[in-house]
């Protein structure tokens, strides 16, 4: 099946297509970071986990100086200070955590030397009016970094290199490693694309392919509960399942089981609609009347000989919901009706606007988001497009 | 006892139309033509296009229902029974088609088409198959190697010989040919024909030669039935059709016919006015509106198909 399909005529076509390459080859690289999701590479738990100080900067920017004043004092230093007030400092001080970060290795008494110097030195920040433009001050501030750089347990290789990752694109408002997110994001994307992509085109195939090749009353109910879900507003019907969900109190409601229920029920529309017009057209051909006067039933007819070919229109149906689900679940996430409890795109987005983080110049959450959404987005509206050009007779 | 007998056979293709989908009108694709073909005999059907003779044709197969009438194959009414009795006769008739490039399935190879027939009716054992596979290629002229091939590969021609090796797999005692070399060019459309010559005398078969073209028709059948909108005007032995022939429709339709020798020049009539609608067909004869030979009885009265010597039967007043 597949070494045909690489021969023929249609693959040719579309392998000349170098949009339609490139396409490919960065669907085919979400795939695989989505795979590497399903095996834990980043688990939901790194997800939720505090990686680091809140809002920390990514895209290797430098922050300014104010920024850097309030990371270096929410880190471990902030804690520690804490900690060590308390009338058990050791069991306390075992207890401080942030993300991979640990205390140094250093007695209750050398942290409190430490942690004294850095509060001298943070009670000259505080009477400073700017951090900015003064170079003294500026100064001042990077000892004090390194100050509290000191509380810190240095990390081991692999820890290390992981920290470093997560923080590559900086984290959200609760520390949360954005790149993780992110990336955690493309599987929850793809999973829901796939699934409601493919079981929205087999519902369309099966119901379509009915309805045009046995006509009568089967065509006249298709046709029927189509018109019927299309009338309904998309957005609203899946907002109402949605709702229907939430309001249940099983553990169904934090899986993706409301999202695909949500997705299938409308998406089947259109591909029902082309199968059954294609089917009505491929029933009259002569292949199909030699296969009835074969003596085969209508099943092997009809998944044996129209079935097949309509496999080209399954396929450009296949991508293209699968882009619309994509958007959808960002869309409903977003409106905090889709994922819940892992993270999403929408939900990245939402976080970033709720906060009003984006107008103070954060924006690596939403960039991210929106980055990773925007390409996955493109390429497989591109290949959709060339796949419509291979597949169509009369396009060259 | 005639292989096949067709009774009173009649379709209305109702046209649905209008808020309710009510039947506005019908077309008139066949009206009650009755006809019998005897065991090992081809019997054309020649008319011209929408005349009906490929609707008769798959009436008879039972690819369409019939509005009325019946088909009795050896004996036993074929035109009620439902798909599982009919199924028994689906190994006695077959169907070659007319558009070789539509007749196979594109996602199919060609090998595989022939195959899943004989599967189906168990026509021979599981571990035989291959080899029945080639001989059935065999016997039409397809090469052996191009069976794993898929039918955009071959030509007209050749899917046109597939197609008659499906037909044939299940050992059929009758054709129905519909139009089965109008689609292919003059020197293959001899090659197809002489196949389907070849195969009708090994196999035995009886056939149902369907072809607007007199000269295949002549060269072909024992017997052509001349039809038009839907009747069955005359119908006539092939051995000698020019001198025969009596309808004046069947006149016309030889003299239009092009001979190939320059030398032989003969009368040519030309037909005036237009064929009835088939929504509308004329009370009487449907040939009135371009018969030369027209009378008020033909405007009033259909004229019956009488035999007027045996194996000729003509439905005409004034011949």
């Amino acid at each position: 099946m597949l070494s045909r399909f690489l021969k023929s005529r249609e693959a040719k076509k579309l392998f000349r297509d170098k949009s339609a390459i490139v396409a490919m080859v960065v669907i085919a690289g979400y795939l695989l970071v989505a795979l590497a999701m399903m095996f834990d590479v980043v688990s939901r738990d790194d997800c939720a986990n505090v990686v680091g100080p809140n809002s920390v900067p990514g895209f290797f920017l430098r922050e300014e100086p104010e920024r850097r004043y309030e990371i270096a004092r929410t880190s471990l230093f902030g804690k520690v200070k804490r900690a060590l007030e308390k009338s058990d400092p050791e069991a306390a001080l075992a207890e401080v955590q942030l993300g991979k970060l640990r205390v140094a290795d250093k007695t209750p008494a050398e942290l409190q030397a430490i942690v004294d110097e850095a509060v001298a030195i943070q009670d000259q920040l505080k009477e400073a009016e700017s951090l900015d433009d003064d170079p003294e001050m500026l100064s001042l501030l990077e000892t004090f970094e390194s100050i509290t750089a000191e509380l810190v347990a240095p990390l081991s290789g692999s820890d290390r290199f992981m920290h470093g990752v997560a923080l590559l694109l900086g984290t959200d408002a609760q520390g949360r490693s954005i790149l993780f997110r992110g990336v955690y994001s493309i599987k929850v994307a793809i999973q829901i694309g796939v699934v409601t992509a493919l079981v929205s085109v087999l519902i369309g195939a099966v119901l379509g392919s009915a309805a045009g090749y046995f006509g009568g009353w089967v065509d006249a109910l298709v046709v029927w509960l189509y018109t019927t879900f299309s009338s309904i507003p998309n957005l609203v019907l899946l907002v109402v399942i949605a709702y229907a969900f939430q309001a249940t109190d099983s553990d169904v409601k934090d899986t993706l089981l409301p999202v695909y229920i949500a997705f299938c029920a409308t998406f089947w529309i259109g591909t029902c609609r082309v199968v059954r017009g294609e089917t009505m057209k491929l029933k009259q051909l002569e292949y199909v009347q030699a296969a009835k006067t074969a003596g085969f039933g209508s099943m092997r007819v009809l998944f044996r000989h129209v079935l097949p070919n309509t496999s080209h229109l399954l396929l450009i149906n296949f991508s293209l919901l699968l882009i619309g689900a994509i958007k959808s679940e960002v869309i409903l996430s977003y409106l905090g009706l889709g994922v819940k409890s892992q993270p999403s795109w929408g939900i990245m987005i939402r976080d970033a606007g709720n906060n009003g983080d984006v107008m103070t110049g954060f924006f690596w959450q939403i960039g991210t988001a929106t980055a990773l959404m925007f390409v996955l987005v493109l390429a497989f509206n591109i290949l959709s497009d060339a796949l419509q050009d291979a597949f169509d007779p009369k396009h060259l | 006892m005639s292989l096949i007998e067709v009774k009173n056979l009649v379709k209305h293709f109702p046209v649905r139309g209008g808020l309710l989908n009510r039947v506005l009108k019908k077309v008139h694709a066949v009206n009650g033509v009755s006809f019998t073909i005897e065991k090992g005999e081809i019997l054309g059907v020649v008319g011209e296009s929408g005349c009906g003779k490929s609707t008769l044709g798959k009436l008879i197969i039972r690819l369409l229902e019939a509005t009325a009438g019946e088909v009795i194959f050896k004996g036993r009414p074929i035109t009620h029974l439902n798909a599982s009795e009919l199924l028994p006769f689906r190994r006695q008739m077959q169907m070659i088609f007319q558009d070789p490039h539509a007749s196979l399935n594109p996602r199919m190879t060609v090998g595989n088409a022939v195959r899943e027939v004989l599967s189906f009716h168990n026509i021979v054992p599981r571990q035989e198959l291959a080899t029945k596979v080639k001989e059935l290629f065999s016997q039409v002229g397809v090469n052996l190697d191009s069976i794993d091939r898929y039918p955009h590969e071959f030509s007209g021609g050749q899917k046109q010989r597939i197609g008659i090796a499906r037909a044939l797999a299940v050992n059929p005692e009758f054709i129905i040919a519909d139009e089965p070399v109008s689609a292919l060019d003059v020197s293959i459309q001899a090659q197809v024909l002489n196949v389907l010559m070849d195969l009708k005398n090994e196999f035995d078969l009886t056939m149902l030669f369907i072809s607007h073209d007199l000269k295949v028709i002549d060269h072909f059948c024992d017997r052509m039935l001349v039809m038009y909108l839907g009747f069955i005007l005359e119908e006539v032995p092939c051995q000698d059709i020019h001198a025969d022939a009596l309808h004046p429709y069947t006149k016309a339709l030889l003299g239009a016919n092009p001979v190939s020798d320059p030398e032989k020049r003969h009368e040519l009539t030309v037909l005036e006015g237009e064929v009835p609608s088939p929504y509308h067909p004329p009370q009487g004869c449907p040939f009135v509106t371009r018969c030369p030979l027209v009378t008020e009885q033909c405007h009033a009265e259909m004229p019956p198909l009488v035999e007027r010597i045996e194996g000729h039967r003509v439905a005409c007043w004034e011949v």
